[in-house]
C-alpha cells in the first residue's frame, strides 16, 4: 500500500477524518492487494470514498459502522493479520461486509489502470464499443452437410 | 400526446411493445383514426446504463429486468409468490423489446402441429407457411442479422450477415462438432451492418439494459417511427383498467387513467390488446359486467389459464483460454435444435433449443459471483482466481417447450394494486414433470458439449428463477369457441370487435424465443382485418 495514498484529498471537506481514511484505504488493500508482479494495483491506492460519493451516496451512511469494527491500529498490522480480522468480520456481519466488498469491487473495476490491465475497454462501452473476431464460419462445413433435418 | 377526447377512435390498440407497434404500423395502411395508448413513456438510450462507467451497477434497481424491482410508475406489481418462475417485462414503448436479448429465432413448423404430430396439446389454426411472408416482412421491419441455410428451418433469407461468432462461439461450436450436433448462428434482431439510418452493432456487452447504440431493434426505434409518421396516434403514460362493453356485446372503448392519474374514458370502434401474455389476461379478468360477470371474453373460461413460460435450465463452462465472454451480443451467439424435435426414448415428449450465449458479465459481476460462489476469494488470491474467471467462460441457455396446463394462470391479486389502484396480476405455476425432465436432460447434454469444448469446469441447474421473460398462452387461438379464447386471426370468440396480438394467443409456447412469432402473427392478423374490413364483425 502506498503510504501517501490519498494526499491530495483535501480532508476538511471529506466525510472521513484522516484516520479514518487511512483505515478504509487499509481495509480495501485487504481485499484488493496489490498483485505480486505489481501489474495490479491495490484498491488502497484509489479514491474509495469518492467513488462512494459518486455512485452510491447511500453507502456513506454505513461506512462508520463498518470502521467501527476495526481497530484504530488494522493500518500498521501485516497483510495476514488484517485478512484474518477482516475474514471475523465477514463472518459476523455478512451483509455489511457484502455491501463493502460490492463498494470495493465496483470502485477497483472500474480504474482505467486496472481495466487495462483486465483488458476490459476503459469507461463506459457506449461509444466506445468492442471487437469481436467474426469467428470462422467453415466451423459450419459438417452441419451443413447434414440432410434437411426439420419435420414438416 | 394527442389530446383525448370522447370521440370514438376507429382502432384503440392497448400496449405498445412487440406487437402493439407491428399492429399499429400495419393498421396505418387504412388511414382510418388509430390511437395506442401505453401505459409507460418512451425512454432516452442516453439514459440507459452502457453510456456510464458504473453500468454494472445500474443494471439493478431501476434499470432491473424484474418490475418489482425496478417499480417505475408504469409498472404494476407481480405476485409470483406461487412460481418458481419470476415475470420479467419492460412497461413503456417498445414494451419487453427495450430489454429483450435479441434472439429471434422462428418458431419452427412443427410447433403449430403438436398435436397432430406427437399428440399432445393442440394444433395451431394457423400454419408456419401461412406466417412465413409475415415473418419476412418483420424481419425486414426490425433488422435481423442471421445467415441462410440452417437445414432446422424452411428455407429463409435474414435481411443482414450474422453477428460475429467471436472466440466464445468458436470454442463452443468446436464442441458441437466434435458430438456432430447441430448448431448455427442465430436470427439476431441487432443489426451487423448500417440498416435503415441505424448504426451497427459496437458488442457493448449489456444489450438486457437497454442499446445505447440503437443496434438492437426495439420496436421504439422500428416500427414505431414508420406508424408515427403514417398517422398513428401514440398516447403515452396512459394506463387502461377495463375496456367497456354496450348492449349489443361490442366492445364501446376504454377507461384509463392518463399521466396526471386522472380517470378518462376513450370510446372505440375496434379494441386490439397488445399487453402481452400477463397484461392482457389481467385486463380482460379486470373488465367485468352483467354480460361478462368472469372478464371480458371469458365465456370459454379459459383467459389467463394455460399460461406458458420457457423453463429455462443453464450451464456456464470455464475455459483455460481466453474467450471474449463480457462483450456484446450476449444472447445471440448461435443455436442448436439438435434436441428439439420429439424423441420419446429422452423421457419427454417435445423438447428445446440450446441459446449459446457469451455468458460472462463485465469485471464487477464477475468478481460479485466469485464472491458468492467462492471461486474468486478476496484478499491475496483475488487477482489470480479473477483473471481465470473474467473473458473465459461460455454459457447454453436450455430454452424448454413448455406445454399448456390449464392450472397454470394469471389471476387478478385480491389485495396487491399498482399505483392506480388496479388490481395486480397472481401467477400460479408449476413445473411439469415433462418440463423437469427435459431441463435435467438438456443440462446433461449442454454439460457434454461444454466438456468436449474443453471447459474445465462446468455447472448448471435450472430452471432459472428470475427468467419469466417469455409469457404466453393465456388468451389463446383456436376455432372451437369452447377450447379457445380468440379465433384464428385473434379476433375475440365473444366479442367481435376486440381482437388480441400478443403472445397469449399462442397456443403451445414451442422452445423459441417467441418475439418473432409475435410479431408475425400480429402482422398477420393486421393484414387480415385489413381484407375483411367490410364485414370484420361479421
Ligand atoms: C430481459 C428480457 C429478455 C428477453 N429476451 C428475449 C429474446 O432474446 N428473444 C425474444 O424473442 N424475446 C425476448 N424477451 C421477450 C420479449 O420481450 C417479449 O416476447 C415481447 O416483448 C412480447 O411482446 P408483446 O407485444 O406480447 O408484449 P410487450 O412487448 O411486453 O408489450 C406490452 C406493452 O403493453 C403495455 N401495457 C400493459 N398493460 C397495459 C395497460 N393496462 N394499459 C396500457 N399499456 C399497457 C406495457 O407497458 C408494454 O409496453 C425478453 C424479455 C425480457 C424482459
Amino acid at each position: 500500500m502506498n503510504d501517501n495514498m490519498n494526499d491530495n484529498v483535501i480532508v476538511s471537506d471529506h466525510p472521513l477524518d484522516p484516520a479514518r481514511l487511512r483505515l478504509l484505504a487499509s481495509l480495501a488493500d485487504t481485499i484488493v492487494p496489490a498483485s505480486a508482479d505489481g501489474r495490479m494495483p491495490t484498491a488502497g491506492d484509489m479514491d474509495l470514498v469518492g467513488h462512494i460519493q459518486q455512485f452510491s451516496p447511500e453507502f456513506l451512511t454505513e461506512l462508520p459502522q463498518i470502521l467501527d469494527c476495526f481497530d484504530t491500529d488494522f493500518p500498521e498490522q501485516d497483510l495476514d493479520d488484517r485478512c484474518e480480522r477482516v475474514k471475523v468480520f465477514s463472518e459476523a456481519e455478512p451483509a455489511l461486509f457484502r455491501r463493502l466488498l460490492s463498494r470495493v469491487y465496483a470502485c477497483y473495476y472500474q480504474d482505467d489502470q486496472v481495466r487495462t490491465a483486465i483488458g476490459a475497454g476503459v469507461g463506459a462501452p457506449f461509444p466506445r464499443g468492442n471487437e469481436v473476431a467474426p469467428g470462422d464460419l467453415s466451423l459450419l462445413d459438417p452441419v451443413m452437410n447434414n440432410p434437411i433435418t426439420w419435420r414438416r | 400526446m394527442a389530446l383525448a377526447s370522447n370521440a370514438p377512435v376507429d382502432v384503440l390498440i392497448i400496449g405498445a411493445g412487440a406487437s402493439g407497434a407491428a399492429v399499429a404500423y400495419s393498421l396505418a395502411d387504412t388511414r382510418m383514426r388509430i390511437v395506442c395508448m401505453e401505459q409507460g413513456d418512451w425512454t432516452r438510450p442516453s439514459e440507459y446504463p452502457s453510456n456510464y462507467p458504473d453500468w454494472e451497477q445500474q443494471q439493478g434497481g431501476e434499470h432491473s429486468i424484474d418490475p418489482n424491482v425496478r417499480g417505475r410508475p408504469a409498472d404494476y406489481p407481480i405476485n409470483n409468490d406461487a412460481s418458481p418462475i419470476s415475470v420479467v417485462n419492460y412497461n413503456g414503448v417498445g414494451g419487453g423489446t427495450i430489454l429483450y436479448a435479441a434472439h429471434f429465432p422462428r418458431l419452427h413448423p412443427s410447433d403449430f402441429r403438436v398435436k397432430s404430430l406427437d399428440g399432445v396439446a393442440d394444433d395451431w389454426p394457423v400454419s408456419y407457411e401461412l406466417l412465413e411472408p409475415f415473418f419476412a416482412a418483420n424481419d425486414r421491419m426490425m433488422g435481423v442479422s442471421g445467415l441462410a441455410g440452417d437445414p432446422t428451418y424452411p428455407a429463409k433469407q435474414p435481411p443482414l450477415p450474422p453477428l460475429p461468432l467471436g472466440r466464445t462461439g468458436e470454442t463452443v461450436a468446436r464442441g458441437f462438432n466434435k458430438l456432430g450436433w447441430h448448431w448455427w448462428p442465430s436470427d439476431s434482431a441487432i443489426i451487423s451492418r448500417p440498416y435503415e439510418g441505424r448504426d451497427q452493432c459496437k458488442n457493448l456487452g449489456p444489450c438486457t439494459s437497454g442499446c445505447a447504440q440503437g443496434a438492437k431493434s426495439s420496436t421504439d426505434i422500428t416500427y414505431w417511427p414508420a406508424a408515427l409518421r403514417a398517422g398513428v396516434e401514440l398516447w403515452t403514460n396512459c394506463r387502461v383498467r377495463e375496456i367497456t362493453v354496450s348492449d349489443d356485446g361490442m366492445a364501446s372503448g376504454v377507461y384509463y387513467y392518463d399521466a396526471d392519474g386522472n380517470e378518462q374514458f376513450q370510446g372505440a370502434e375496434v379494441v386490439v390488446m397488445a399487453c402481452n401474455g400477463v397484461g392482457t389476461p389481467r385486463i380482460l379478468l379486470n373488465s367485468t359486467s352483467s354480460q361478462f360477470p368472469d372478464g371480458l371474453a371469458n365465456r370459454s373460461g379459459l383467459v389467463g389459464r394455460n399460461l406458458m413460460f420457457h423453463p429455462i435450465g443453464f450451464v456456464q463452462g470455464l475455459f483455460e483460454e481466453r474467450l471474449d465472454s463480457h462483450m456484446g451480443p450476449q444472447g445471440c451467439n448461435f443455436l442448436s435444435n439438435e434436441f428439439y424435435e420429439t424423441d420419446l426414448s429422452r423421457g419427454f415428449v417435445r423438447g428445446y433449443m440450446m441459446q449459446v450465449t457469451r455468458g460472462g458479465g463485465g469485471p464487477f459481476a464477475t468478481a460479485m459471483q466469485g464472491a458468492a460462489t467462492g471461486a474468486i476469494p478476496w484478499g491475496p488470491g483475488h487477482h489470480d482466481a479473477f483473471q481465470a474467471r473474467f473473458d473465459h467462460t461460455a454459457s447454453i441457455g436450455i430454452l424448454c417447450e413448455d406445454l399448456p396446463e390449464q392450472h397454470n394462470t394469471v389471476t387478478l391479486d385480491p389485495e396487491l394494486v399498482d399505483s392506480d389502484g388496479i388490481a395486480a396480476p397472481k401467477i400460479n405455476y408449476t413445473l411439469s414433470d415433462n418440463s423437469r425432465r427435459m431441463i435435467d436432460h438438456g443440462v446433461a447434454r449442454a454439460t457434454e458439449v461444454m466438456e468436449a469444448a474443453g471447459a474445465i469446469e462446468i455447472t448448471g441447474g435450472g430452471p432459472a428463477r428470475l427468467a419469466g421473460w417469455h409469457l404466453l398462452g393465456t388468451a389463446r387461438m383456436g376455432n372451437d369457441p369452447a377450447t379457445s379464447v380468440v379465433n384464428g386471426w385473434g379476433r375475440s370468440h365473444d366479442v367481435k370487435n376486440l381482437f388480441i396480438v400478443d403472445g397469449s394467443i399462442f397456443v403451445t409456447s414451442g422452445g423459441v424465443n417467441p418475439t418473432s412469432t409475435i410479431q408475425a402473427l400480429a402482422l398477420y392478423i393486421a393484414d387480415t382485418m385489413k381484407k375483411n374490413l367490410a364485414n370484420l364483425f361479421d
